[in-house]
């Protein structure tokens, strides 16, 4: 079979593989993001013992590889009759890791604003809770696009571990598809190089989302700091 | 200029301290509707901080604070609702960064005072051109000068129609060149009867519009008096050794 033969039947296979890892991604990073900022907020106004219960979450979840809190779902929560689909156990597995790392770097783009911004807000008579929604907030996104950007790249690779429970993503595609023709190096290379073309494409993206939500002189903020 | 003697604001043996460090060491001032009291002393004295205790941005340690004769040091007082009516003017501007001139002015008449949109913007855009800049309402702080933001700052406290203004240091962070059209607002805002309490080291401005000058060191009042007194022949060597040399200065 000519290269070309093999792209042929290869290549629809991986597209329906790149779908699940789009899917996977994007409703990890979701549930990431939901984690993430309340957690982020929560770790720098909150109470006490609030911000000990997120630092908490945040360290062990930063502290243990994803693989071992995914197969902990997985294959050691059937074992308390709790059994979750591959898919569920994904989305919650990464999910959850994923909101650690993205609740550190939204706490890193909170404490880049001046706490005059706060003392501003609370001076024209916003209460806190207001003051963090229509100021606070508006200017951490903006500040932790960048490293969120990275996590959005860092998730589309991350994902491919969970061809390890069957989830059919594209690196299961490509188990597959070795195993039927075997020639490992053709599939790997045709994965890898979809990979990069996907993250390629997306870095693109984000930073044409970076431009364009850029507001003259929160740039300066953000670079200098 | 209409002069009462209605009280709006009473501070009564305020305490504060940073640690071992006391800033304040039992402030008492009354100041009446329409004053415009100038804070004047050395840096490090607590004259911002007596400042943020009037609105209670910082919490003082213990005494008392009464605006319009709400007690904002009892712990059942709405700060939130107090706050409205009193504004603050800062060393550094602080204009939500990300919004533009109009909706810095407008967040706090949509948010905290619910008016609707079109309302609102109408008033904020009013305020704007009070303080000569409704030309700007589009630009984001970052495309105004220090002196376009400070203005746009004053327009939003004013937009909240505050029965009394603070002014911390609000031409301190400024060129040169820029703190005339400050001081032209802030005049017009002192000669159109608002009460106002300034930390300034504008002598010139206190001179010419305040009627009461406070001068404060070490966290005491050491001496206050009318502008005439305090610029030309105060009580005590060490507030005519002060004001001479920042006279000197401005």
């Amino acid at each position: 079979m000519s290269i070309i033969e093999y792209l042929l039947i290869a290549i629809p296979k991986i597209w329906t593989g790149l779908l699940i890892t789009f899917k996977v991604s994007a409703i990890c990073l979701l549930i990431g993001l939901l984690i993430g900022m309340p957690a982020a907020l929560a770790r720098v106004y909150g109470p006490k013992w609030l911000r000990w219960l997120v630092t908490g979450y945040i360290e062990i979840l930063r502290g243990t590889p994803v693989l071992v809190q995914l197969f902990l779902i997985y294959y050691g929560l059937p074992q308390f009759g709790l059994t979750l689909s591959a898919f569920a156990s994904a989305y919650l597995a990464i999910g959850m890791n994923s909101g650690a790392y993205q609740a550190e770097y939204f706490r890193g783009a909170i404490q880049a604003i001046s706490s005059g911004q706060m003392m501003a807000a609370r001076s024209i008579g916003l209460s806190r809770m207001q003051a963090i929604r229509h100021v606070i907030i508006p200017q951490a996104f903006r500040f932790a696009i960048p490293a969120w950007s990275n996590e959005v790249v860092a998730m589309i690779k991350i994902s491919s571990i969970v061809y390890l429970i069957a989830v059919p993503e594209m690196l299961y595609v490509a188990k597959e598809l070795m195993a039927k023709y075997y020639n490992p190096f053709q599939t790997y290379f045709t994965v890898g190089a979809v990979y990069l073309i996907v993250i390629g494409l997306l870095t693109v993206l984000l930073n044409a989302l970076e431009r364009k939500l850029t507001i003259p002189g929160l740039e300066t903020v953000k670079r200098g700091s | 200029m209409p002069r009462s003697s209605k009280e709006i604001v009473k501070i009564q043996d305020v305490h504060k301290a940073y640690g071992k460090e006391d800033v304040l060491k039992g402030i008492s001032m009354e100041v009446t509707e329409g004053e415009v009291v100038i804070l004047v002393g050395p840096s490090g004295t607590g004259k911002s901080t007596l400042l943020r205790c009037i609105n209670q941005l910082t919490v003082p340690d213990s005494g008392h604070v009464w605006v319009n004769g709400i007690e904002l040091t009892d712990p059942s007082t709405d700060i939130d609702k107090a706050r409205q009516h009193i504004g603050m003017v800062f060393q550094d501007f602080n204009l939500f960064n990300h919004l533009s001139a109009l909706d810095n002015v407008m967040l706090g008449l949509t948010q905290v005072l619910k008016m609707d949109v079109e309302k609102a913007r109408e008033k904020a855009m009013h305020e704007l051109d009070r303080v000569g800049l409704c030309n700007k309402f589009m630009n984001y702080p970052g495309q105004l000068s220090g002196g376009q933001k400070q203005r746009v700052a004053i327009a939003r406290s004013l937009a909240m129609e505050p029965i009394v203004m603070l002014f911390d240091e609000p031409t301190s962070a400024l060129d040169p060149e820029l703190i005339g059209e400050v001081l032209v607002v802030m005049k017009d805002l002192a000669l159109g009867g608002m009460t106002m309490i300034c930390v300034t080291h504008e002598i010139g401005f206190a001179r010419d519009v305040s009627t009461r000058i406070v001068f404060m060191e070490h966290g005491d009042i050491v001496e206050e008096g009318s502008p005439k007194k305090m610029l030309n022949h105060p009580d005590l060597q060490r507030t005519k050794q002060f004001l001479g040399k920042i006279s000197e200065l401005h």
